[in-house]
């Protein structure tokens, strides 16, 4: 590469890391507003409500372990992978929905509410490098860097949900 | 310009006022001293004839940032932490001192909704939610010289309780019940008011607080119960909105 | 930071390209600018309706009322009153101060200022624009939908925000619309940091970065970091509006569900960031200003960037100041009072080292020096007038009082406010090619100046005297009825003051015809854009210029023969003339 190649990708990894901050910001401000709720609710999870499905999140993490890792040898793996999580995203958020833990659930669902508010956020930022990795073309680098952070930011997601 | 506060009426106002009176001369004496100076630059060291170059300093010498850095510290510690100290000792001295265990105050039950007042008070046998309690709309009646312990929820928006006379006010929120006190020393009817904007009807969000002597006081509570007693409905929804006081905070 | 190497990249020439979806910085910025000013006049004739309503509640608004209020018969109705300073507030923040400074000025200056050729990411910085543009669209849709625009206030506090408060699609466009302009200001944070970083002209260190630059790198920051909070506040309330989940709301009954406070701790904490995100680009372009005008380098410039970095490091902590009323703890409650109160050291050294900077200078009273004095005055009233409003006892009292909105109108809007028609007075020339009309400048100033103080300090004296904000009709209150000639005399000189502006519309669109044709260099003045023709070329610098030494070398001895006070950035002087000091590198 140029030198002038070089200082441009250098510069677009610097405005990743900006952009990355800002996100990294954006699920922290939501992750916070969960420890709030959380800790001001007399019981948790709230009394009444259905168990969380951990197992079936689970897979989903799975899934995108193996889209983060397969990214940098098989792109179209990691695609389909990546489109694979966020078909489990959504029959997950059908289920939640059907065993009471959505928004008609009432307060004993807030759980589950938290839980659909960050995930899809979570899931608009999986698509968006989706569509980066279908028109970056050359910047593997770069999209695997966001891919890597969005996988760590689901784990954060997860972790604190199911396991904390 | 005279600026008229609301007459105080309140045993602890003249804290506020105290606090305002403070901060009015603190940043007055600061802000007239900085003016001074930036009005004598401007008319001192005006470019004109004789006068076409600056002084070529960066204001970056040690003594020059000693000077800052001093005026700053002076300002600091005579405003700020002057005010600090006093508003710390005012609020855990006294704002803050809630009258839990004085048998002489009357508490007060604050509900607010869109766009109303109702003030509970516990009648003769000293419980929330029977046929005893006192609740009137929009009028708190209060006696001088005891502590009136009030706490606050709200059936839909938050809301604030103004009261200009005694100089506080305390929002009142659902999901969550808040708390202040305040003590008349002079009878006499002032207005109370909602601080927070609450939708379209805020401003008429609007009711007095009464002070009575301690006679007119009783003759009026005697009054009040046996209109309450006669008004006493279980099944009404403003009968929902006393809570326990020892438990519900 | 080495320099661009290859040819140069060409203009392009189509309409679309040029003046529409450009990638170009300086149009991007000219953009912003011209609808930041469309909306600030938006958000001026809404304070001017609100004003009218305060001096005359319930009489019909004249000729304009029967085609803004028709169904009321010209009457401002509790509605339409609720809703105006609700879009006034909205419109005034987010649509007109943040396109004005940060994105107008951000963009057209931060290149130029820094020697680069465009921004790091011309397309994304197309985008911004365009982002922003779309937002705007989504907030004017809500005036045309059932029940109306959004009423729940500019801080739309739950639950009056949520479905229980605000049933109408208004409010809900107005959740979109907030998100869009903060993924507006993100996409620009990410491309102002990375330019500042990356792009900077050989030799630019960062203590040779003009106040300016440093000013809009900082709000920079702060955007990317405390935008997203507010996103997540947004997020949350709009799956409470649309999808019925309970967040932020809450049953009579403590501990039940959701809580209301909590959006309030989201928004404050990218609420208080945001005065600073608004002020600092005001602080670095008046820094910069008062040492050009007074022909003298900036008094302590690195005193001067330490206390933006000091400001910007408190920013977030300090938010609590907002809630004081809510019922914090004892602990919070005292630790904000506190934390508040630490912020006015790295202020205060602000403003010393602006009068440290005036005092010895040789002061030209041109146009954007008279109102970036106008703000200096404004700044140190709005905030010395915020110590009582960090001092929790005299907060019980002034609390949603006038004396909160006179305390930061004087900063968000007086100071904000002349600081930007300083910036007009002082580019226009680099952005236009002509210079804006003196004496239609000067009348501008004094019948802006005038009338802002009486507007504004008339409204701590209300909010002294106990009136709250956010009232239809003061009357009600028998108390407020002795106020009613203060607001009257208040709302005339807004009158005032909004037609003052009209001398500032008029000027502004003749003088891009007909104003005198600006050279390079009217100010004479060091920087880097002030190097390059009037306005610039499509590509900023012929050749990346070489840094040699600070922005503000006015009344340096070394140039005194060459026969002027300043030095450019660029200048590389031969031998110092012999008993003269070697200018030093650095400032």
């Amino acid at each position: 590469m140029s030198t002038a190649a070089v200082r441009r990708e250098t510069d677009s990894a610097v405005g990743l890391l900006v952009f990355m901050g800002a996100t990294a910001m954006l699920f922290a401000a939501l992750l916070l507003a969960y420890a709030i709720l959380r800790a001001q609710a007399p019981a948790w999870p709230p009394p009444g409500a259905p168990p969380f499905p951990r197992a079936a999140a689970g897979l989903n993490t799975l899934l995108l372990v193996a889209a983060s890792l397969a990214l940098r040898r098989w792109r179209a793996a990691a695609a389909a992978l990546g489109v694979g999580f966020l078909a489990g995203q959504v029959v997950l958020w059908r289920h939640l929905i059907a065993i009471g833990l959505g928004p008609a659930g009432g307060h004993a669902a807030l759980l589950g509410q938290i839980f659909l508010a960050l995930s899809a956020l979570h899931a608009l930022h999986v698509a968006g490098g989706l569509v980066a990795l279908a028109l970056g073309g050359g910047k593997l680098r770069l999209i695997a860097m966001y891919w890597d952070f969005v996988l760590v930011v689901w784990v954060v997601l997860y972790a604190a949900v199911c396991w904390v | 310009m005279h600026i008229v506060l609301p007459r105080d009426v309140s045993l602890d106002g003249h804290l506020v006022d105290g606090a305002i009176g403070y901060l009015t001369i603190a940043t007055g004496i600061a802000f007239v001293a900085a003016l001074g100076v930036f009005l004598a630059a401007l008319v001192l060291h005006r470019a004109r004839a004789g006068r076409t170059w600056g002084q070529h300093t960066h204001g970056n010498r040690a003594r020059d940032r000693a000077l800052t850095f001093a005026i700053a510290l002076i300002l600091f510690v005579a405003v700020d932490v002057t005010l600090a100290v006093r508003a710390t000792r005012e609020l855990e001295g006294r704002f803050w001192r809630y009258p839990d265990h004085d048998p002489a105050a009357l508490r007060v039950e604050v509900t607010a909704r869109q766009w109303a007042w109702s003030f509970r008070t516990a009648g003769p046998d000293g419980r929330f939610g029977t046929p005893d309690d006192v609740v009137t709309l929009n009028e708190l009646d209060v006696p001088v010289g005891r502590p009136v312990y009030l706490k606050l929820r709200s059936r839909d928006v938050v809301h604030s309780l103004y009261l200009p006379s005694y100089r506080f006010k305390i929002d009142a929120i659902p999901g969550s019940t808040t708390r202040a006190w305040f003590q008349a020393v002079e009878a006499g009817r002032t207005e109370v008011g909602c601080a927070q904007h609450c939708g379209v009807g805020h401003t008429r969000m609007r009711g007095w607080l009464v002070a009575r002597d301690q006679a007119d006081y009783q003759g009026w509570l005697a009054r009040a119960e046996t209109d309450s007693r006669l008004r006493f409905d279980p099944a009404a929804g403003s009968a929902a909105d006393a809570w326990d006081w020892e438990t519900g905070l | 930071m080495d320099t661009e190497t290859g040819p140069l990249p060409a203009a392009p020439t189509g309409f679309w390209r040029r003046y529409v979806f450009s990638t170009d910085h300086k149009v991007i910025g000219r953009q912003f600018l011209f609808l930041g000013l469309g909306f600030l006049a938006v958000g001026g004739i809404m304070a001017m309706l609100i004003r009218w309503q305060l001096a005359r509640p319930g009489d019909p608004v004249p000729v304009v009322g029967r085609l803004f209020f028709h169904s009321a018969g010209g009457v401002i109705s509790p509605p339409a009153y609720t809703a105006l300073f609700t879009m006034h507030g909205t419109i005034m923040i987010f649509f007109a101060v943040t396109p004005i400074l940060i994105g107008g000025f951000g963009n057209f200056l931060l290149p130029l200022l820094i020697g680069a050729r465009d921004m790091a990411f011309p397309r994304l910085n197309m985008a911004s624009y365009w982002t922003m543009a779309a937002a705007t669209g989504v907030l004017c849709a809500s005036f045309f939908v059932p029940l109306g625009p959004p009423q729940a206030g500019w801080t739309a506090y739950a639950t009056l925000s949520t479905a229980l408060g605000a049933p109408g699609v208004g409010q809900t466009l107005w959740v979109i619309a907030i998100y869009l302009n903060g993924a507006s200001s993100v996409m620009g944070a990410v491309n102002y940091i990375t330019t500042v970083l990356r792009l900077r002209a050989p030799g630019m260190t960062y203590l040779r970065l003009p106040l300016t630059v440093w000013g809009l790198f900082l709000t920079s920051i702060l955007n990317a970091l405390f935008v997203p909070v507010l996103g997540a506040a947004m997020v949350l309330l709009l799956f409470d509006r649309l999808f019925g989940t309970q967040f932020f709301t809450a049953g009579t009954t403590p501990g039940a569900g959701g809580d209301p406070i909590l959006y309030q701790h989201l928004f404050w904490l990218f609420g208080h960031p945001e005065v600073y995100i608004l002020i600092l680009p005001a602080w670095g372009i008046v820094g910069d200003l008062l040492s050009f005008f007074a022909r003298k380098p900036a008094f302590g410039y690195r005193v001067t960037v330490g206390a933006l970095v000091g400001v910007v490091v408190l920013s977030a902590v300090v938010y609590g100041h907002h809630m004081f009323t809510t019922g914090l703890s004892p602990l919070l409650g005292e630790s904000f009072m506190v934390l508040t109160m630490i912020i006015s050291v790295p202020t205060a050294l602000l403003v010393l080292n602006w009068l440290g900077t005036l005092w010895r200078g040789a002061i030209r009273f041109s146009v954007p020096m008279l109102f970036c004095l106008g703000m200096v005055f404004t700044f140190g009233v709005g905030g010395l007038t915020g110590l009582y409003l960090a001092d929790v006892v005299a907060d019980m009292y002034l609390h949603d009082t006038y004396f909160v909105v006179g305390h930061f109108h004087l900063i968000m809007a007086a100071a904000l406010l002349l600081s930007l028609f300083a910036a007009v007075y002082f580019w226009y020339p680099k952005m236009f090619g002509r210079m804006l009309g003196e004496r239609l400048g000067r009348w501008h100033f004094w019948l802006t100046f005038v009338p802002l103080n009486l507007v504004f300090m008339g409204q701590l004296v209300i909010g002294l005297e106990g009136m709250q904000r956010r009232l239809y009709d003061p009357s009600v209150y028998e108390a407020w009825r002795r106020l009613a000639p203060l607001n009257r005399s208040i709302s005339h000189a807004a009158y005032l003051l909004g037609a003052a502006q009209l001398l500032f519309v008029w000027n502004f669109f003749v003088s891009l015809r007909r104003g005198r044709t600006a050279p390079a260099n009217p100010w004479e003045v060091g920087t880097l854009e002030w190097s390059v023709p009037s306005p610039p070329p499509h590509h900023n610098f012929d050749t990346i210029p070489v840094v040699v030494r600070g922005p503000h070398e006015l009344a340096d001895p070394a140039a005194r023969p060459l026969g002027r006070d300043w030095l450019s950035q660029t200048e590389v002087l031969d031998e110092p003339a012999p008993g003269l000091p070697v200018p030093r590198g650095r400032s």
